[in-house]
């Protein structure tokens, strides 16, 4: 038998329908990594323990202190896909099930995302190299962090919580979902699962990281030769980039800014960034036709839907996500769906170019006190490659950071 | 519109619902499961089987079994800190032994996986005072589909080193035995503490009540009720009684002739392994007696609150939506045959009977060891002095019981 969206379902021997009917393929975990299938396996095990635990009706200090760890020693059993031996903790998971919820990502999306196929690796580099992964449907991105930004976000989580059920998921800062420890050979990796910034279907054509700092805001020559370089401040002005949103759209980012840059300096957080993509309208209609142009020989399951909207520049595989709203509806070029684009903003009518913008606050676990130790270690204000020589402190670079991204929108 | 993410949470959960008119791919009907239990072992064997049975719905079923597959195991060991308090404990560990081995034998009995989970995790399993050998501890699932026995290291131990020869003989039948219908096997670890368990399917009635019931042997020493046993609500008589009360199985030819082919296979394979010492339980159903307790029930019930299934054996207002008991009503005295598979219907009387080997575990060698260390051959509350080898033991054991059916 086969369910409607061509799922094998088993045979059933019974003539009535079996009462728990549950159309998801069978999961294998594959992946090049061992420790990519064992963020699978870790991501769907625990979302599936959530299903057993009741939804509280508030959340409670001890969520906030939470964890849940599990350990597997598995012998001759399994081995095609997993390491024999693994562990798997989940920080707070009754406070990150909330904010998915908050955000409006149902747990069940949140985990076909992660662990149907598996995630793939990212280009971009973090500060100090921290590896980048983003789910195989592209909606999420997968952090590598370190300890010392696991503390930072158990020191921060209430607050952010709090800041969070107070502007309703209304925000642009990162967005957590989840966060992990994996130990694999006996190594722990940590990582934390945030809303990707980017659409998980417009093409991005071009990146900034923007810090409204002048020392050092440039992209490197190794950084320039990649696919997608991320340019920075001093790159954003000398090409006279231009953001052009429109007077209502300002208005309302801009105030969503503002309350998210007085909240960070707040937790005397600093060194954040405005992550700005831009999805060239034309210059995305130009490359479906050349895949399609070469593509036609090749063998490619459409769904029959939005043409390119599947596999258009993206490279998605062809096999792509069955989540309801890729196949819902037609996009046209330059279209989305904001509710899972969160952080696109058209430009405006009139506008040279048609573009779409995604730009939102990346990068905010640097504690104002830990900078200072960390420059005192290092008998200089300068630690880490790449970062700026900074002298201010959270509330003077969260005021220079507002009025930077005020002047270039417009 | 096109701006970004504008919306609150419950606006942004409803534009979602408004915009996709498809539905969702992955529709999961069942319930919450709490595995809240009386007993946190109780919980943790939930949780645990619950955690393995969809495990292996993510592995592939292989074409056919491995050697590696009857040594292997699964382990998996909880620690949480301020989590899921409420019905588990925080610390505990499960090992699943050759889960691929009892996947293939829930296959070959006719068991699905998801059922078999079902019945063991939609609700606590429940105890019963039925006494195995040397007080081991018996539970059955809610659904009283399946039995899970409490049993010692070395039980655990024998069972690796029958389990290919029994998988074998599984494969050779067909599923057509009267030996234990081994489902899975497990060791659980609650607070320091190791507890083995095994699943097999129940041999008596899921819906049908048993008012009498027998443990025989075809051995003649000390095969008697004792008196603490006679208190219990449904005790389990012996060789002895038996004889005593003059008690019949009537089943027709076809049927003992059947049944009795199964027997000598059945105890020739034992005999072969050199196990020894196990029974023949057997079950009685009076039609007629369950119709009357299930009138007085009714009468009682009229004056509670409680939802009657009318099943007359006591099954819980919730109980199990397990697809073929909501097909069709079954008369007084009727059984599926494909869920209660060692019913047999009796001939002239209104009688259904439950008969299948229990207790296939202990070892002539062990047996021997054991005596030796105790200088004497009686071992154990309640075993028999028994001077008779495997080979003996099937013979006599088989004769005792093809006597008894008439």
């Amino acid at each position: 038998a086969a369910a409607p969206d061509g799922t094998a379902v088993s045979a059933s021997k019974t003539k009535t329908k079996k009462k728990h009917f549950i159309g998801q393929k069978v999961k294998l975990f594959r992946a090049s990594e061992p420790i990519l299938s064992v963020f699978m396996w870790g991501v769907n095990h625990t979302v599936n323990e959530l299903s057993n635990v009741p939804v509280p009706v508030m959340l409670m200090p001890d969520d906030f202190k939470a964890y849940s760890k599990i350990k597997v020693d598995n012998h001759l059993f399994n081995k095609e896909n997993l390491p024999s031996r693994f562990k798997f903790k989940e920080y707070c998971p009754m406070v990150f099930r909330n904010l998915r919820e908050r955000f409006g990502i149902d747990d069940q999306d949140y985990q076909n995302s992660l662990t149907r196929s598996a995630p793939l690796n990212s280009d971009s580099q973090g500060r100090f190299g921290n590896r980048f992964l983003c789910s195989y449907d592209h909606r999420f991105v997968i952090k590598t962090i370190s300890s010392e930004d696991i503390a930072e976000m158990h020191s921060i989580l209430k607050k952010y919580h709090q800041f969070i059920v107070e502007c309703h998921g209304n925000t642009l800062l990162p967005q957590f979902l989840g966060m992990y420890r994996l130990t694999v050979d006996g190594v722990e990796t940590y990582m934390v699962v945030t809303r990707n910034v980017f659409s998980h279907r417009l093409t991005v054509h071009r990146k900034y990281d923007l810090k409204g700092s002048t020392v050092s805001r440039e992209a490197s020559d190794k950084e320039k030769a990649k696919e997608l370089p991320t340019f920075k401040d001093n790159d954003f002005l000398n090409e006279g980039q231009k953001l052009q949103i429109g007077d209502d759209n300002k208005k309302y980012f801009l105030e969503k800014l503002k309350r998210d840059v007085e909240f960070l300096a707040t937790l005397k957080i600093m060194d954040y960034s405005l992550l700005v993509g831009i999805h060239d309208v034309e210059r995305a209609e130009q490359e479906e036709m050349d895949v399609e142009g070469a593509g036609e020989e090749e063998e490619y399951e459409n769904d029959g839907m939005g043409g390119g909207a599947l596999t258009g520049s993206f490279g998605t595989p062809p096999d792509s996500p069955g989540n309801p709203l890729n196949c819902g509806g037609f996009f046209g070029p330059g279209e989305f769906d904001p509710s899972v684009d969160v952080y696109a903003i058209k430009s405006r009518d009139g506008a040279g170019k048609k573009e779409v913008y995604f730009m939102a606050i990346i990068d905010i676990l640097t504690h104002y006190d830990a900078k200072k130790k960390a420059a005192h270690a290092a008998k200089t204000v300068k630690h880490g490659a790449g970062a700026e020589i900074s002298t201010v402190n959270p509330e003077q670079y969260s005021k220079r950071f507002y009025e930077f991204m005020s002047n270039i929108l417009s | 519109g096109g701006e970004g993410g504008g919306l609150g949470s419950s606006s942004i959960a409803a534009s979602i619902a408004s915009k996709t008119k498809t539905k969702k791919k992955h529709f999961v009907a069942q319930k919450v499961k709490l595995f809240r239990a009386s007993d946190p072992l109780l919980s943790v064997l939930m949780w645990g089987v619950n955690h393995s049975i969809n495990e292996l719905s993510h592995i592939q079923i292989p074409i056919m079994l491995m050697p590696d597959d009857f040594k292997a195991y699964s382990k998996i060991k909880v620690d949480n800190h301020l989590f899921n308090k409420e019905n588990m404990p925080s610390h505990f560990k499960f090992k699943e032994y050759c889960p691929l081995v009892f996947r293939n034998l829930r296959e070959r009995f006719g068991i699905d996986d998801q059922e078999f989970s079902n019945s063991l995790t939609r609700s606590a399993p429940l105890n019963s005072d039925a006494q195995g050998r040397s007080g081991a501890r018996f539970h059955t699932s809610y659904d009283k589909r399946y039995v899970i026995k409490t049993i010692s290291s070395e039980d655990v131990a024998e069972m690796h080193n029958i389990l290919k020869k029994y998988h074998q003989f599984i494969v050779e039948c067909h599923g057509n035995t009267l030996l234990p219908q081994f489902l899975g096997m497990y060791r659980l670890t609650v607070d320091g503490d190791e507890t083995y368990m095994i699943v097999t399917r129940n041999v008596f009635s899921h819906r049908l009540s048993v008012y009498k019931k027998y443990d025989l042997k075809g051995s003649t020493v000390a095969r008697e009720a004792s008196d603490k046993e006679k208190a219990k609500e449904l005790p389990t008589y012996k060789d002895n009684d038996f004889i005593n009360d003059g008690q019949k199985i009537y089943i027709d030819g076809e049927n003992k002739k059947m049944f009795l082919e199964k027997l000598r296979k059945d105890v020739e394979f034992l005999a072969q392994l050199k196990l020894m010492d196990y029974s023949l339980l057997v079950g009685i159903h009076d039609v007629e007696r369950a119709e009357q307790e299930e009138v007085d029930s009714e009468d009682n019930e009229a004056e509670d609150d409680g939802e009657s299934d009318g099943g007359g054996v006591g099954t819980p207002p919730d109980s199990p939506s397990n697809t073929l008991d909501s097909t069709k009503p079954l008369s007084p005295g009727e059984f599926d045959p494909s869920i209660d598979v060692y019913a047999i219907k009796s001939a002239p009387r209104k009688e259904v009977y439950f008969m299948a080997i229990i207790d296939i575990l202990q070892h002539y060698d062990a047996k021997k060891k054991a005596a030796h260390a105790a200088k004497t051959v009686k071992h154990g509350a309640g075993a028999e002095i028994s001077t008779v080898n495997p080979e003996q033991y099937s013979k006599r054991f088989y004769d005792f019981i093809a006597t008894i059916l008439s």
